[in-house]
């Protein structure tokens, strides 16, 4: 709505033409502050660029350079009138005036009415594809839209703040779509940019540094305020239903083909993290992140069992009974990066411990968010390791963990019989495979060759060159065959260990041993088969091709092959070879760990605990109080730290002993009533003292002397020092002769 | 029911304006000289402040509705930064010394300037003055950069009549860092102008000069006797100092002794500038003459006196004879002022 009244408001204005004529005679952007204003603009829109669509992308990218080629004709103008009157300043002036009028012309020279149909037909655009994109990317287009075009009628000082704020604006709403700490710090420059831009406007005779070092230290000194405020401002539930973007999803799908998890393996994006805390990490072999489990196989692909919906939801509860079981719980904290999917992640078998809502455990032993995750989101959960999933198989299930297309890879079908024949026991026959898969030159890459039809017999028989999916789905598919029930899981293996992030409290007890930052590249897919009193066991098949990828991680080979497939200099084997630059890597991931945990994920539930564990129980006219009372303090503190910084800067005095002396000394006689007055000189107020307290008279008269030899000779060093000790000496032998008269007088 | 509400809302706002100023000037009292603190600076947001305010707000729900905390801290820190930037521009602003002086005179239609030096302990930015009295017309000076030291501002300020104008007060005002608030200060120097009558040129022989009643009347006044003309009056004995041109050289021959010649002034012909023998009806065209007048015989350096009222006797209206630059501007005053 805002933005459609901005627009109109643009609309309206292009058409009525001057508006305030004072204040655009008062307008005047320096050349350097246009060029400023014009990069803004630039960055800003590159900010979002991703969510845009690429007509709208051209359009903006066509403004914007054709404001650049009025700009630049201008001050070509400009400098060309320029060189006829150089030199004096009034003449410089006077171009000022000048180049203003021309700029003025040649804004106009886009005439309003032409500026006004373009406007309309974009918003027509919009409209027309609002459909497809979605409400808010339609929003984000709008508002796009609108910051180029404005940039055509920068004739007054309004205009001017229109465009800053449109700015700022999308700076903003970029922050829908990413939240990382990157992405917020190159907002957080833009951000700088853009109010140095506005700055520069108002003090143009200083340097862009300088205007740029005050805008820092102007958000250093709102720093604080700021995070008070994120710290106790309440907050608050969404006031109305916002659309949500219809981002691609990111990580894996609900199907899932033989080389798709291939592709996954080349972003080097982060999936998720974890964080044990203080407990031990689980070893790499024991990682396995599951995500999905997919039982429906239709001979080309594996599909998810859509869920029956009669399952009530008392039953779903209690999945995994953890009270039954003697394992060692292990708890840790999932951080989740947005996937724009529902699924999340867990070390199976698991029970979500903490805040359940919007989290449900399925049946799978798969856990699920209610919503779809579109920022990062975490949450707890328990898991029992070595625990057995599923003791029990209902012929349902069992039906479907073994059914397969009949006759869809012959070969595969014909090898189940003859394992199913010779190997009696369900283990045996499993492990009898896995030997065939290690045995045989069956090799584990990145760019597996295209089968046809998702052919398991081609891969299996003819390629033998595969990535996970291809071993386990026809690792799967003969389990089937031979008439195990088998099914596939796919989520991600291992994890990155970052200890960067360990802490070590001063107990020298060790608070947190590090986090596991899981990549996209990290995807697997493995499976399972149920074996009688057993219960689903896990079977990677993998393991059996290339036990370092289940061991440790990715061997070099993968590595390279993704660095090939990528062609990024800054691809990930790269960055493990260059010790240097993978310290750093890991440093920032560590950063931006704790920036997903503390302030993305700082939850009002985190916000409350945080204040209880401060101030004691909430209580809302505590937590009013709080409020006041902090933000209150901030902004004094604020003030204070602006008053002492811009205090008028009077040299102090430094004065030496020896004048401390004799000022105390004068002090004291004024406490006795008799008082210097400042144009007295020492030698007449030592003849004053002689005259007024004749018993003072020998010790001040010398004093005053000694004062005088230090104050007007000039001495070396060391009889300066020399004095200055006699005038101590003195000065307690006037303070005692003080003494003694006192108490005469009494 | 319009019209009644505007009528209404009329008398309240005269009162306010007048409670206003009865308000300034019991804070900011005239004086010469003015140092901005906090007592005479006045903060308030621009509309772009307003504007700013409503768009954190904007930030924010934007923030709230998507639950998203960097969306929300982006909210938080722009609105500290209202906070701080406020700070800052008060501090640009204090501390700055404005001094000028009250009375300003000349012609109408010709432009006065009113000089405000400002002494400035470091450096401010972006100082704008103007007269706060709208109706002057008096266009707004910018001084982007205030140095350390010593600088000035320049006030124009064209009258159109003749008279005494109070200008009031003068606005300096300031929207460094950001244009977010509007540190303004409303200084009263006493400004006042006093403006004379424009000089309208009196063709030759249209106008007498009324000298004494017996005199002759002459062509024109050009051809008046000027100031230490050459009538004879008397020898004096010489006094050291005097010059030697004068020095009666045939007495100093004749060894009389040593005298020197003096001259008598035009004193028995003393002038009078009449209003009433101006030669229009129209009074404003009249004292047009005579402003022309006064400067033409000032030029000429001949003493002359005004008389504004026909009857001579009435002190407070007419100025005795005399002459110079002191003797002109009391004249245009007294015409300014009638």
């Amino acid at each position: 709505m805002m933005l459609f009244k901005k627009k109109k408001k643009q609309l309206s204005k292009g058409t009525s033409g001057n508006v305030n004529s004072k204040t655009r005679s008062n307008f005047y952007l320096s050349r350097q502050n246009t060029w400023l204003l014009w990069l803004c603009q630039c960055l800003n829109i590159a900010v979002v660029a991703m969510e845009l669509s690429t007509w709208m992308l051209t359009i903006i990218a066509l403004s914007l350079a054709w404001q650049a080629l009025l700009l630049q004709q201008n001050s070509d103008r400009a400098t060309t009138s320029r060189g006829k009157h150089p030199g004096t300043v009034q003449s410089n002036l006077a171009n000022k005036r000048h180049s203003h009028g021309l700029s003025k012309q040649l804004t106009t020279n886009v005439s309003p009415v032409v500026l006004g149909i373009f406007a309309l037909l974009g918003c027509v655009a919009i409209a027309l594809t609002a459909k497809q994109v979605g409400i808010l990317l339609s929003m984000v287009h709008l508002l796009c839209f609108s910051y180029a075009l404005k940039g055509f009628e920068l004739r007054t000082r309004r205009d001017f703040y229109q465009l800053l704020l449109l700015g700022l604006f999308i700076l903003a709403s970029a922050l829908i779509f990413r939240q990382d700490l990157a992405f917020s710090l190159i907002i957080f420059s833009l951000l700088i940019l853009n109010l140095t831009v506005l700055l520069q406007f108002f003090s143009s005779e200083k340097a862009f540094a300088t205007n740029l070092k005050v805008v820092v230290v102007l958000l250093g000194q709102s720093a604080l305020l700021a995070m008070v405020l994120f710290l106790v401002f309440p907050r608050l539930s969404p006031f109305w239903q916002v659309p949500f973007a219809k981002s691609a999803e990111t990580g894996l799908s609900d199907t899932v083909k033989p080389g798709d998890i291939a592709n996954l393996t080349r972003s080097t994006k982060l999936a998720f993290r974890a964080d044990f805390g203080t407990q031990k990490v689980p070893d790499y072999a024991q990682l396995y992140w599951r995500a999905i489990v997919l039982e429906n196989y239709d001979g080309r692909q594996w599909r998810r069992q859509n869920k029956v919906t009669t399952n009530n939801t008392a039953a779903r509860s209690i999945i995994f009974d953890a009270s039954n079981t003697e394992v060692l719980p292990l708890t840790y904290q999932v951080f989740v990066e947005a996937s724009f999917q529902k699924y999340l992640f867990a070390l199976a078998p698991a029970v979500v411990t903490g805040n359940t809502s919007g989290i449900t455990a399925q049946t799978d032993y798969t856990i699920q968010s209610s919503t779809i995750i579109s920022q990062a989101k975490s949450y707890r959960l328990t898991s029992y390791l070595t625990a057995p999933l599923a003791l029990e198989l209902s012929p349902q299930s069992r039906q479907i963990n073994l059914s397969y297309p009949q006759g869809s890879n012959p070969r595969l079908e014909q090898l189940a019989l003859q394992l199913q024949h010779n190997y009696v026991d369900v283990q045996a026959r499993a492990q009898a495979v896995l030997t065939l898969i290690n045995q045989q030159n069956y090799s584990y890459t990145l760019q597996p060759p295209l089968l046809i039809n998702n052919s398991l017999d081609q891969f299996f028989f003819d390629s033998q060159a595969g990535f996970c999916v291809h071993y386990a789905s026809a690792f799967t598919f003969l389990m089937r065959a031979s008439g195990i029930p088998a099914r596939l899981v796919t989520g991600y293996l291992g994890g990155e260990y970052n200890g960067v992030t360990a802490e070590v409290n001063s107990a020298g007890k060790i608070v947190n041993k590090g986090h596991l930052s899981i990549y996209q590249y990290d995807a697997h897919a493995w499976s399972e088969i149920w074996v009688a009193g057993k219960g689903w066991l896990r079977i990677d098949p993998t393991g059996a091709v290339d036990p370092q990828r289940v061991n440790i991680g990715w061997s070099n080979q993968l590595l390279q092959e993704q660095a090939e497939l990528n062609n990024s200099f800054f691809s990930l084997y790269r960055m493990k070879n260059i010790t240097w630059l993978n310290t750093l890597r890991l440093q920032f991931d560590a950063l931006d760990y704790q920036w997903t945990r503390w302030v993305i994920g700082f939850t009002s539930q985190q916000q409350y605990d945080l204040l209880k564990h401060w101030f004691g129980k909430m209580v809302p006219w505590k937590l009013a109080l709080i409020i006041a009372v902090t933000l209150v303090l901030s902004m004094l503190m604020l003030m204070l730290l602006l008053h002492w910084l811009n205090r008028p800067k009077v040299k102090k005095q430094t004065f030496a002993q020896w004048q401390i002396i004799y000022h105390k000394a004068i002090d004291r006689l004024a406490k006795q009533g008799i008082e210097k007055p400042l144009a007295m000189t020492v030698n007449d107020f030592a003849k004053k003292i002689r005259q007024q307290c004749p018993e003072l008279a020998i010790v001040f008269t010398r004093l005053s002397a000694s004062y005088n030899r230090l104050c007007y000779q000039t001495l070396s060093i060391s009889e300066q020092e020399k004095q200055a000790v006699t005038m101590q000496q003195q000065y307690h032998h006037f303070i005692q002769v003080l003494k003694n008269s006192d108490k005469k007088h009494l | 029911m319009a019209i009644t509400s505007f009528s209404l809302v009329k008398p309240l706002r005269r009162f306010l304006d007048e409670n206003f100023e009865r308000w300034l000037a019991h804070r900011l009292p005239s004086r010469r000289e003015h140092q901005l603190n906090s007592r005479n600076i006045m903060i308030y947001p621009t509309r772009f402040g307003l504007t700013y305010v409503g768009f954190v707000v904007l930030v924010f729900l934007l923030g709230t509705n998507y639950q998203n905390n960097i969306i929300l801290l982006f909210s938080y820190l722009l609105a500290s930064l209202f906070i701080s930037v406020m700070l800052h521009s008060f501090y640009n602003f204090s501390q700055l010394r404005f001094y000028s002086r009250a009375k300003q005179q000349g012609y109408a239609d010709a432009t006065l300037y009113y000089a405000i030096k400002i002494t400035a302990k470091k450096t401010h930015y972006d100082i704008n003055a103007h007269f706060s009295d709208v109706s002057l017309n008096s266009p707004i000076v910018n001084m982007g950069q205030c140095k350390q030291g010593t600088q000035e501002l320049i006030l124009a300020y064209k009258p159109s009549k003749r008279g005494q104008y109070k200008l009031g007060r003068v606005t300096v005002f300031s929207e460094y860092s950001l244009g977010l608030f509007k540190s303004k200060a409303m200084l009263d120097f006493g400004h006042y102008a006093i403006i004379y009558p424009k000089a309208k040129s009196l063709i030759a022989g249209q106008y007498q000069l009324s000298g004494q009643v017996d005199e002759p009347n002459r062509e024109s006044y050009q051809t008046m006797n000027s100031v230490g003309s050459d009538d004879f009056l008397e020898l004096k004995s010489f006094v050291r100092g005097e010059s030697k041109a004068r020095t009666a050289w045939k007495q100093l021959a004749k060894g009389q002794g040593h005298y020197s010649k003096h001259y008598q002034t035009s004193q028995g012909q003393l002038t009078w500038l009449k209003l009433s023998d101006m030669p229009s009806n129209d009074l404003e065209i009249q004292l047009a003459y005579l402003s022309f007048l006064i400067g033409e015989l000032t030029a000429a350096k001949q003493s002359f006196g005004l008389a504004l009222s026909s009857d001579m006797a009435n002190k407070s209206m007419n100025i005795p004879p005399n002459s110079g630059f002191e003797h002109q501007q009391a004249c245009l005053t007294a015409l300014a002022l009638y």
